[in-house]
């Protein structure tokens, strides 16, 4: 346990003040990590995560704390999103009970540490896969839910239609973000000029774009519709055909519980292989008397699953009928129907001209 | 008293009140060999004085002479680094239940009044034996009526502080030490903050408690009122007691060049 | 001193002599006058429209703001998720128990002679904060749990206010009183904690309650979110309350507390009876000032990701589906951050004219 918390607060200061003052830090962490092992080390020899969700009587998942399409609070207060559904599932595939869930919002810089300290049993929040967080902060990326790229708005005036036309543009930034860090790897690359012009949140950057502070805007791809809809005349503004950078988001667990990992990362398969084989939440029921194998694989009718992940063999049609197939999910919260209004581009199946693959069901 | 006492105890004046059946309780206050320092400034150099029960003794001397800072000492408001203070039996040392002890027992009025300015004037007066004495309030508040009327002003009682004048204040001061029953009273300086006028009046509140049989420590320049109603008047200088005699002696034949100095100079106007 | 029968002259001042006097009284004066007036009457105008005639109040979504003033649908649309985040709907009883007696305790201190008013006070000093504590979580009295994380909105605010501020003064009168004490020991470590404290952003605390703490726990012992941030919260907060009430303590004359000592009062007494009354009364304004502060301070819970008023309405305002609603949103919150801050510095004047003993003759 010691060097649980020896990793998750060394990694938590590599983050935080970069790699140079990191062997201070190290020796630093080393002392208290072991100060504090040697005294939790006779304390409850943890259960597995399963088990303590079962004891509990539900999911702690950590969401953002309001991001449009991804997990933000309705009208009543019920939480609504992409990532929202995706604990959503998990949930119903231990419980088949998709509202056996409890959300904590975080921000940015919490949340790795809420995973990391137990606060939260999984984190959908919105998360970029990379290298770094998967090796080195403790963490597993359980796949991929949606896969995100940053692009540019654009004032229509400046009369620009590809990125590579932007030498020497002042752009709109959100501050402390990898949107930022992007930015100048792109226009390094392309050896163009850009001018910043940083704000601290997103609601004063569109208002900086709106006033006209800059002619670009640069965010996720997946915020910009609904940036873009936040303008004054939306259709002065559009969205530039460029992805600068790869941001596949997905939900994330502690390291160390290869069970819990599997659980969450078979779930959300089995809502890509749904909607593969067109099991929907409305369906699903008569799906359970179809003779397609795979089908019977999925929604636990034939074989056993679902025990060999620690969970009911029906998890799969409990998964698909509370919560829906991928393409459900993604229609009802970003679709083209929804006010984020974006098309399935990449995130189709691969069967559809898109990279959602997922493993198969056997 | 095993100790080498000075002269001036035995030449104390003979108690006016019953002696105590021990004998040994007459001697109320006792002084031994007292020192104090204000950092390096020796400030109180080898004071001995034994006050009897009931005496009256007034304390005098040029400003910075110590006589406000040896009375402070006498209810440890200021702390001595030697010798010995021992109040109706009990030695002042760090301990604060001595000190409380001694504070129970003596009474003090200050040159500025120090009233509480956010209590009434019965409630200025009846806080400590509520407090500390546990009396019952409705007792209190009869007691401390009791002494506003003997210093002649009980139609303020329920009036704050600031609303008074500085003569009405001091007697309210008085009283209120009074409720606390001292065995003994202290008096620093308790008319020199106060317009010409008013100073009869705190002085007849004070010449009465002296009629009263009260043991008195007072530091004052009102030599009349020495003359009046001191048994012993002691004067200091630079720190040490100077003479020590009964007022008329002290008056008129003074021993010491100093003392004769400062009678010269307060009795010129 | 015989009463004298005779008036000060009245000085009665007819409306344009009062104008010219205090409006026109120079060419400058005039001049600002003009501009000033020439100011509120174009911007008050557009205000007043945009705040009420052309506002929308009516319609069920988004597309029934229509008018060209405020949309404040969106906000009474969201009430319910502003005030009591959240907050299960059927189990809301419960927070509008607690803010009903928080009116009865407090209200009636507006009014003078209301009878009992300071039992009431009192009450909302002491059984508030216990009743609260039993009801707003539930899980005694077969009340039904509700964790602390579905706790938000304006209800959140109060919470966080209100226990920080009155955990806040005990704490920080100790701390105070320890840093006047005479004893080495005592006065060092007060003095550490109110330097160490006051020196560090709240903003910090809270990162460090809610990123850095949960770190340094075993794995299991989670002491939630919110206990961790109010007791940041509050430590920070009695740093400063420390400090200003010493400025109270160092100004009440040694007389005073000499003549404490020569009543014998004792250390707790003299302090309890004679000098903190005074100190406390004459640092009214410095400690309503940093209770304001404190109140508006706990909106910084935001950047841990805990929902309070300002949460709720920043977390909604993104919203697609509502078109430009942050400037309702933002108004609706600065209301009702002004209500209770107004209201707390109005109570704190009526406190000082009730306490006021400092008659002159």
């Amino acid at each position: 346990m010691a060097r649980k918390l020896l990793k998750a607060y060394v990694s938590k200061n590599q983050l935080m003040f970069g790699e140079k003052t990191m062997r201070k830090t190290k020796s630093i962490a080393l002392g208290i990590a072991l100060a504090v092992g040697t005294f939790t080390a006779s304390g409850a020899m943890a259960a597995t995560t399963l088990e303590n969700v079962k004891e509990k009587g539900h999911l702690q998942c950590g969401v953002t704390t309001g991001l449009p399409g991804f997990s933000q609070p309705d009208e009543k207060g019920n939480w609504t999103g992409i990532d929202v559904d995706t604990c959503r599932a998990v949930a119903a595939a231990i419980f088949g009970d998709a509202s056996a869930v409890e959300f904590t919002p975080l921000t940015a810089k919490e949340r790795f540490t809420a995973l990391q300290s137990g606060e939260i049993d999984m984190l959908s929040r919105n998360t970029t896969w990379t290298l770094t967080r998967d090796a080195s902060l403790g963490l597993n990326f359980a796949g991929v839910n949606y896969y995100d790229g940053q692009g540019f708005l654009i004032n229509k005036d400046i009369g620009v239609d590809d990125a590579l036309q932007l030498d020497g543009a002042s752009i709109c930034i959100q501050a402390g973000t990898t949107t930022e860090l992007n930015l100048s790897d792109y226009f390094r690359a392309k050896g163009m000029e850009f001018k910043p012009i940083v704000f601290d949140t997103s609601e004063q950057t569109v208002q900086g774009f709106s006033a006209g502070r800059c002619d670009v805007l640069t965010s996720d791809r997946s915020q910009l519709a609904a940036l873009r809809s936040k303008l004054s005349d939306p259709s002065a503004a559009k969205i530039l055909p460029n992805t600068i950078s790869k941001e596949p988001l997905g939900p994330v667990v502690r390291q160390g519980d290869d069970q819990w990992f599997n659980i969450v990362k078979w779930v959300l398969s089995v809502q890509i292989n749904a909607e593969e084989l067109g099991v929907t939440s409305a369906n699903a029921d008569d799906m359970l008397k179809s003779d397609n194998p795979n089908i019977q694989r999925l929604l636990g009718t034939d074989g056993d699953m679902g025990a060999k992940l620690g969970l009911p063999d029906d998890f799969g049609h409990k998964v698909v009928k509370l919560v829906g197939n991928y393409g459900e999910m993604y229609d009802r919260n970003v679709g083209p129907d929804t006010p984020l209004g974006l098309d399935r581009g990449i995130n189709a199946l691969w069967t559809d001209g898109g990279i959602m693959y997922a493993p198969p069901v056997r | 008293m095993g100790n080498p006492m000075t002269e001036q105890t035995q030449t104390s004046n003979a108690t006016p009140s019953e002696q105590d059946n021990t004998g040994k309780k007459s001697d109320i206050i006792r002084v031994e060999g007292m020192h104090k320092w204000y950092g390096d400034f020796h400030v109180l150099k080898d004071l001995n004085l034994t006050v009897a029960q009931g005496e009256r003794i007034v304390i005098c001397g040029p400003s910075g002479s110590g006589k406000s800072t040896f009375i402070r000492c006498i209810n440890r408001l200021e702390e001595h680094q030697q010798g010995k203070i021992i109040v109706d039996d009990v030695e002042l040392t760090d301990d604060v239940r001595q000190i409380d002890t001694v504070r129970r027992e003596v009474g003090m009025v200050f040159q500025h009044f120090n009233l509480f300015p956010h209590l009434t004037v019965l409630e200025n007066c009846c806080l400590s034996p509520i407090w500390v004495r546990k009396i019952p309030r409705k007792e209190a508040e009869a007691t401390a009526m009791e002494y506003l009327e003997r210093v002649k002003i009980p139609d303020q009682a329920l009036k704050y502080p600031g609303q008074l004048s500085g003569g009405q204040q001091q007697r309210v001061a008085i009283a209120r030490a009074l409720c606390m029953k001292p065995k003994i009273m202290l008096f620093d300086e308790p008319t020199s903050a106060l317009d010409p006028e008013m100073i009869k009046e705190v002085l007849d509140v004070m010449i009465e408690l002296a009629g009263s049989g009260m043991t008195m420590l007072c530091v004052t320049h009102e030599m009349g009122f020495a003359k009046t109603v001191a048994d012993r008047v002691i004067f200091m200088d630079g720190g040490e007691i100077v003479e020590e005699a009964p007022p008329h002696e002290f008056f008129t034949n003074p021993r010491e060049a100093r003392t004769q100095k400062f009678l010269q100079q307060i009795l010129a106007h | 001193m015989a009463e004298s029968t005779m008036k000060p002259p009245k000085k009665a001042l007819s409306p344009v002599k009062w104008m010219r006097e205090h409006l026109f009284s120079t060419w400058y004066n005039a001049l600002l006058t003009l501009a000033v007036g020439y100011l509120l009457v174009t911007s008050v105008g557009p205000l007043l429209n945009w705040l009420l005639f052309e506002a929308n109040f009516q319609g069920q979504d988004a597309s029934d703001c229509t008018g060209a003033g405020a949309c404040w649908l969106f906000i009474s649309q969201r009430l319910n998720f502003f005030i009591y985040g959240f907050y299960p709907d059927e189990l809301q009883w419960r927070v509008d128990a607690m803010f009903l007696l928080l009116a009865i305790a407090f209200v009636p201190q507006f009014i003078e002679r209301f009878p009992g008013r300071k039992w009431l006070g009192i009450f909302g000093m002491t059984g508030l904060p216990i009743i609260g504590y039993f009801l707003i979580p539930g899980g005694t009295f077969g009340l039904e749990v509700v964790e602390s994380t579905k706790w938000g909105g304006l209800m959140l605010t109060l919470i966080l206010a209100y226990i920080g501020i009155l955990a806040s003064l005990p704490i920080g009168i100790l701390l105070a009183l320890g840093r006047r004490s005479e004893m080495p020991i005592i006065r060092g470590l007060s003095v550490v904690f109110i330097e160490v404290w006051r020196a560090v952003p709240l903003i910090t605390v809270l990162f460090m309650a809610s990123v850095m703490l949960p770190l340094f726990l075993p794995e299991g012992v989670n002491f939630e979110k919110l206990a961790r941030a109010l007791i940041g919260i509050t430590l920070w907060q009695s740093a400063y309350m420390a400090e200003v009430i010493r400025g109270g303590l160092q100004a009440i004359p040694r007389g005073q507390y000499e003549a404490a000592d020569a009543l014998g009062l004792g250390y707790w007494r003299k302090m309890g009876l004679v000098i903190l009354p005074q100190a406390l009364k004459m640092v009214i304004p410095g400690i309503v000032n940093t209770f304001i502060s404190l109140f508006k301070d706990t909106t910084l819970v935001l950047i841990i990701g805990l929902f309070d008023v300002l949460g709720t309405v920043q977390s909604t305002v993104t919203d697609p589906a509502w078109q430009n609603v942050a400037i309702e949103g933002y108004v609706f919150v600065a209301f009702c951050f002004w209500v209770f801050c107004f209201g707390i510095s109005r109570y704190s004047q009526n406190l000082e004219r009730k306490l006021d003993t400092g008659h002159k003759t």
